[in-house]
């Protein structure tokens, strides 16, 4: 038997009890009371200020910004555990992060510094400092600081008023210097309170510009949202100019000086397309026209890079050259979409880098700014007409568009100057879903066949899925999906299009036979019609956000029963019919003849759902659950 | 200007021995390159795989896993290299292979001893004309906090990728030294064309090695001689189909596989000091241990031993009627007084709010292992001339115990042999004597004869004792009420979990505060804040720990909520549970809790003025059985054998009548187990009752359908629906 001694562990514990900074009972009273106005958040900021000033930094010529952080922190819950953080990257730093009791004494914790993960890329110069803080009991009280340097201006393009905890007191304070020449976008303002001061500091010639809100919600935590841009107040900085020993320098004064900077970049590459030459002959030698040359060299693009990115300082904003991603057969999509250009040109055609910001991004490129843009593509002008082509798109087809970037404005490279064009909106119906299934009653079954076409983004989502299946799963995962997984249906004699051909209107037929769909009680037959039941659970009740769906949802769908003879429909349920600017959704029964014809509809024109159609949303929704939730009723005929 | 020429001098210093440093290390990088990929490599051209695996994600052209045991200078070395050449098929697989992580080697003390590790990754790309693209490592990683990564370039469909991870530690100054074991199928997730296994070892290493389940035996092939100490053995396969691993499975029980162990004793005098199984002499090959050689080893292993106040002060003045009860007493004693007692420090440690093991005064016992706490516990028997005996066995997914190869897989139980048998395994808060692990029960055993109390004398085989379907029993009540207006349900439930299934329940819903408090009240000990003395630190810990205490409940209602949401597959609201009782004294002692609930209208479906239910996904939890599961060829290995009974009451509202009563009606029962199920009318009440059985923890795979036909109408019960009906 081993005797531990805890008597060596005494030493440390010393260090650890100093707390003498217990919250007042007015403070948990105010806690308490915060608790019943923040019911979902632990930890409310009662104060949290930032205080942005800028410098010139002689060495390397650059405009630097200096982020001043001050939080005053409260627990509302009964304890609280966070990691505080604060991120960082190449070309910044974090320098005083610190915690301090209630009582202004430094409260230690350890404080870790790592390098950040993020999923989308491969590898990144993103990093996090935090530590872990316990709040012990309600009303327990931080105070927070940090110090963020950003080394040069263009990378410090915005300021959120908003944090993942709800604030009391809001302030954000930049001095801006009169050497510098700053553009302040308040974007997001509508809905709230928030005040401007500016007042002129002879001393340090600079105007002190303070914005003050009170009352903000924490972000919400919801999926398919718009991006933040749209969604919460923020102030955009628009550096432009500055003066330097007497001298003017521009920065991004107007969107070409961004375009001057990202040509910069790419002048400064090396590519080599002789190393494509070989491939694009064989992509291209047995082509049609010239447009299956497109085609060809676009999809063995999307086939066969990877996307891997590598998000470190420039590489951020500079693509890879083409001779690189080839060989490693793998990119981001900056350098997918060089590779795309250079095929082109190798195969003789007009092909250009084009910038943009995906639907994620709220602005355009009226804002000459880094935050604009986070994407790039290729575009080909062929025919008169400027295609698009975005190879980090899976089963895209030529000339349709995935929905993050229709609509939005892209800068297309045009020698010193740019283009900035509009990636067009496809209707709906592109995205064309549609299901039929002839059934008949057998026992407690339904059973007939079921044909299935997808078009579209529909269409490039199932192919992606199912192409990254293993091989000897394949079979079993497309049964498993028709089956929709329910141990009631089952799936016989399947038959498709080619699953590999992302042009053609993809379609799987086979037969049906859906158990436990039919159930006799008393001389009556209950039918469950409907087992996809599409929508069904769509309800929007404690959302903030609008509801954004992964493309323009169209989805047609017909179940036509044939009645068992000597029966009858003792009633029919009500359809639905909602047609309005966003949305689209219609039920309907028709008796003709022995057949009952059960057609849905469901249309989201904008692939959104507003907040504000929300109510309206939910009503519709209302009815067709009491739709699915109805059994049809077959009766004897007298 | 003297600072400036140190630091230049220093800087250059520290750049030749960086240069010198990286030398030796590509050096070393090619010399392990070239131990995989050299001239004599028999698979460096193998590029076909054969038709039978054309559908298959990927296929190992060759797998290859060398052990390498060597000794030089007075250090100890040891070598893994694991080269895979697979061929990618699919886009499934490209991905799979596309990006490779690792940790670099580090040079770290373990025990006074300076361990060197090191790692190396070589990847190669093939193309299908052969093209061979070496991918340089170094240059293509980059490294992210400790972990190094690597996306493979040129990697398409359709191409192989040969690759090794070589693994080396050197332990310095070592006379005795016991290497991890390793227990492997030889299949993996793709089909094997060749595999290739070798262990290569030299004087002083003595292997424990064995292959089960049709696995090729081990051979020697390179023999020792006078100038070079080396041994080489191998085996290998050909034509290995892809792992599968159904539902109710264990692997190394069934599939091709091999174990082994090697151990380190530098003279005759360390081989003694071992404790462990090895082989007579370092030339032979171990392939089983023995009954004797388990005897021999444990003879001395377990001398009673322990400080017995605490329990000698416990039994004062206290009367047993029997042995056995006295030993049950005393085992719940120690549970409390060498564990539960200290669950409060640890938490109030960890969340900060005091640093508590100096209220504990200053030598509290802690078991840190299975043989502490039977030297211990025997300590007592001793005292109290109780006999006993131990078990040595060993669970059932590592096979039989005559098979036994590794010390690693033999469990300890102690056998009291009181009036009635008293048998004790676990230490932990919810142990309780009698009650083994489940995957011990029913295996054969060897026990260890202890006469005097004190000597082990004797080794017999022996069988442990089994638990039926009908002790390891759990009944779930549900009840339902409508809303008025049909818009939901109100759920009621209560569970009693009795015999093994209420191990993994007590685990998952129970909180220590849900017993710790219990214990100190039973065994007159201190709670953790009683024991502050000072009134002011009292006051703080306490607010502080009332809200730790009010997070700790917040989140054990969430978790249970998930999981009976998760069950029922549905949103659930207005959660509450309320435990009953924690069944931690003794097997017999049920564990019990109830919850309650609502659920929305999902359940119910209009039909005109009437209402149907979906009585059957009441029963959750139910098994559903795909198609190629339905055709399973492995025998089934359960955990215990098991019994449910479901009670399901359904209140039915005034003004409505049940119609579909006979859809509730099942039977299904054979020698493999059961489903039935009945439903009767008890005033305006609907009570359905449902049995369903495991009657083994085993059935071969002949008895597969009839195992699939009652959870087949497990399964369809599920569906079963019945008509509210206005009247």
């Amino acid at each position: 038997m081993r005797k531990i001694l805890c008597l060596l562990l005494f030493a440390t514990a010393l260090c650890v009890a100093q707390k003498n900074s217990d919250p007042t009972p007015e403070e948990i009273s105010e806690a308490k009371i915060l608790k019943l106005q923040y019911p979902n958040d632990d930890l409310v900021l009662m104060k949290s200020k930032d205080f942005v000033t800028f410098g010139f930094n002689d060495k390397d010529q650059q405009v630097s910004v200096q982020r001043q952080i001050s939080e005053e922190m409260m627990n509302v819950s009964s304890r609280t555990d966070i990691q505080k953080h604060i991120f960082y990257d190449g070309q910044s730093e974090i320098v005083n992060f610190g915690l301090k009791y209630r009582n202004n004494k430094s409260a230690f914790f350890k404080i870790k510094d790592e390098a950040f993960t993020i999923e989308e890329f491969f590898y990144n110069d993103a990093r996090v400092k935090y530590a872990s803080v316990d709040f012990p009991v309600q009303g327990y009280k931080y105070f927070f600081e940090a110090t963020k340097n950003i080394f040069d201006i263009k990378y410090f393009t915005s300021v959120y008023f908003t944090d993942s905890y709800p604030i009391l007191n809001r302030e954000i304070t930049l001095v801006v210097p009169k050497w510098l020449n700053l553009e302040i976008k308040e974007m997001n303002f509508d809905g709230y309170e928030i005040s401007k001061t500016t007042n002129f500091d002879d001393k340090q010639n600079a105007d002190i510009i303070t914005y003050t809100v009170s009352g903000l919600d924490a972000v919400y935590k919801e999926e398919q949202s718009p991006g933040p841009s749209y969604l919460y107040p923020h102030l955009l900085i628009l550096a432009k100019s500055y003066t330097h020993d007497g001298k003017s320098f521009t920065l991004f004064n107007e969107t070409k000086d961004l375009y001057s900077w990202y040509k910069s970049l790419i002048d400064d590459m090396n590519d080599d397309p002789s190393v494509l030459k070989a491939k694009v002959e064989e992509l291209t030698a047995n082509a049609q026209n010239e447009e299956e040359k497109i085609r060809n060299i676009y999809y063995w693009i999307q086939d066969n890079i990877r996307y891997i990115a590598f998000e470190d300082g420039l590489a951020g904003f500079k693509p890879d050259e083409c001779q690189n991603v080839y060989k490693k057969r793998y990119g981001d999509c900056k350098g997918m979409a060089n590779l795309t250009k250079q095929m082109l040109i190798e195969a003789g055609f007009d092909a250009r880098l084009t910038w943009l910001g995906t639907k994620r991004i709220a602005y355009d490129y009226s804002t000459p700014s880094l935050s604009v843009d986070n994407h790039m593509i290729c575009t080909v002008f062929y025919n008169g007409k400027k295609i698009f082509l975005d190879g980090t798109e899976k089963f895209n087809p030529f000339g349709e568009y995935a929905e993050r970037i229709q609509g939005k404005q892209v800068m297309i490279e045009n020698g010193d100057s740019f283009i900035l064009e509009t990636v067009p909106v496809v209707a709906p119906e592109t995205n064309r879903e549609t299901h039929v299934f002839n059934a008949k009653i057998n026992n407690n079954a339904l059973e007939g066949n079921v044909s299935l076409t997808y078009s579209g983004e529909s269409r490039a989502t199932f192919l992606y899925v199912f192409n990254n299946l293993r091989t000897e799963m394949k079979n079993e995962a497309l049964e498993y999906y028709l089956k929709r997984a329910d141990r009631n249906m089952m799936v016989e004699n399947i038959k498709t299009s080619n699953l590999e051909n992302r042009d053609d209107q993809l379609s799987i037929n086979f037969s049906l036979k859906q158990d436990n769909a039919v159930s006799s009680f008393d001389d009556e037959i209950y039918i469950n019609l409907d087992h996809y039941q599409e929508y069904g659970k769509w309800i929007f009740n404690e959302r903030n956000t609008d509801y954004e769906f992964p493309h323009k949802e169209f989805l047609s769908s017909e179940i036509n029963l044939e009645l068992p003879e000597g029966y009858k429909v003792s009633e029919l349920p009500q359809g639905i019919d909602v047609n309005n600017k966003n949305y689209k959704i219609f039920i309907d029964f028709e008796l003709k003849d022995n057949m009952l014809h059960y057609r849905k509809e469901f249309v989201m024109k904008q692939a959104v759902v507003k907040k504000s159609n929300f109510k309206e949303w939910n009503e519709t929704i209302q009815s067709l659950q009491s739709i699915y939730n109805q059994q049809i009723i077959l009766v004897k005929e007298d | 200007m003297t600072k400036n020429i140190l630091c230049i001098a220093i800087f250059a210093l520290c750049s030749i021995t960086s240069i010198a440093q990286s030398k030796k290390e590509t050096e070393k990088q090619e010399q392990v390159k070239n131990l995989v990929w050299n001239e004599n490599d028999p698979y460096r051209n193998v590029m076909e795989i054969s038709e039978n695996w054309k559908n298959e994600s990927a296929v190992f052209l060759v797998k290859t896993v060398k052990y390498i045991y060597n000794r030089p200078g007075n250090s100890i070395e040891y070598t893994k290299i694991e080269r895979e050449r697979i061929k990618l098929l699919d886009q499934a697989a490209v991905t799979e292979y596309s990006e490779f992580a690792y940790t670099e080697g580090k040079v770290f003390y373990r025990e006074m001893s300076r361990v060197t590790n090191t790692f190396h990754l070589g990847v190669k790309v093939i193309k299908p004309d052969g093209e061979e693209i070496e991918i340089d490592v170094n240059q293509e990683s980059v490294t992210t906090n400790n972990e190094k990564k690597i996306a493979i370039p040129s990697l398409e469909k359709g191409d192989i990728i040969d690759y090794y991870f070589y693994t080396n530690t050197i332990v310095g100054e070592n006379d005795l030294y016991q290497y991890e074991p390793v227990e492997n199928t030889i299949g993996d997730n793709y089909p094997i064309a060749k595999f290739e296994f070798l262990l290569e070892t030299e004087d002083d290493f003595f292997i424990n090695f064995s292959t089960y389940n049709g696995a090729p035996k081990l051979q020697q092939i390179v023999e020792p001689t006078k100038k070079d100490k080396k041994r080489v053995y191998s085996f290998t396969a050909e034509n290995v189909e892809r792992n599968d691993f159904p539902r109710w499975f264990f692997p190394l029980v069934e599939l091709p596989s091999y174990k082994f162990q090697v151990l380190f004793a530098r003279s005759g005098k360390y081989e003694k000091k071992a404790y462990a199984f090895i082989p007579e002499d370092v030339n032979t090959v171990k392939t089983n241990v023995s009954k004797e050689e388990i005897f021999n080893l444990y003879e001395d292993k377990f001398r009673p031993y322990g400080e017995l106040g605490d329990v000698e002060r416990f039994l004062k003045n206290k009367n047993f009627a029997t042995n056995e009860e006295k030993v049950k007493e005393v085992f719940y004693y120690i549970r409390h007084a060498y564990y539960t007692n200290y669950v409060e420090a640890f938490v109030m440690d960890e969340a900060n709010i005091m640093y508590p093991f100096m209220l504990y005064g200053k030598n509290p016992i802690i078991f840190n292992n299975e043989v502490d706490f039977v030297r211990f516990f025997t300590a007592f028997l001793k005292d109290n001339k109780i006999d006993y005996e131990i078990i040595v066995g060993t669970q059932r997914y590592n096979g039989d115990i005559k098979d036994l190869l590794l010390e690693s897989n033999i469990n300890f139980i102690l056998k009291v042999n009181t009036e009635k048998p008293v048998y004790i395994e676990f230490f932990d808060a919810y142990a309780t004597p009698n009650q083994l692990s489940p995957l011990l029960e029913n295996t054969n055993a060897y026990t260890l004869k202890v006469v005097d109390r004190k000597h082990i004398e004797n080794i017999e085989t022996v069988k442990l004792p089994t638990t039926t379907y009908k002790e390891n029993n759990s009944t779930e009540k549900t009840e339902l009420t409508f809303a008025p207006d049909f818009s939901g349900i109100d759920i009621n439930r209560s569970f009693e979990y009795n015999g093994q299934t209420k191990i993994d329940e007590q685990k998952s819903i129970l909180m220590y505060y849900d017993y710790v408090y219990e214990d100190h009240a039973k065994y007159e000990t201190e709670p953790i804040l009683d024991r502050v003395k000072n009134k002011r630190d009292q006051e703080k810990y306490k607010n502080e720990y009332a809200a730790l205490l009010k997070k700790l409940k917040n989140n054990q209602q969430e978790k249970i909520k998930e999981r009976t949401a998760g069950e029922y597959n549905l949103k659930i609201d207005n959660y509450s549970f309320k435990i009953i009782k924690n069944g931690r004294f003794g097997k017999e002692d049920s564990f019990e809790y109830t919850e309650n609930f609502t659920i929305g209208n999902d359940l119910i479906k209009t039909a005109g003025k009437n209402y149907i239910l979906d009585i059957g996904k009441l029963l959750v939890s139910q098994v559903d059985l795909s198609n190629k599961e339905k055709n399973r060829t492995n025998n089934i290995y359960m955990s215990y054998p098991r019994s449910f009974n479901y009670q399901i009451v359904v209140n039915i509202p005034d003004g409505y009548s049940v119609s579909g009563l006979e859809n509730l009606a099942g039977n299904v029962e054979n020698e493999t187990g059961g489903f039935k199920s009945s439903a009767a009318l008890d005033g305006n009440r609907l009570v359905v009752k449902i049995q369903k059985f495991y009657k083994n923890n085993y059935e071969p795979n002949a008895k597969w359908p009839q195992m699939v036909a009652f959870l087949e109408a497990a399964s369809q019960f599920t569906q079963a629906k019945i008509l509210l009906k206005k009247v």
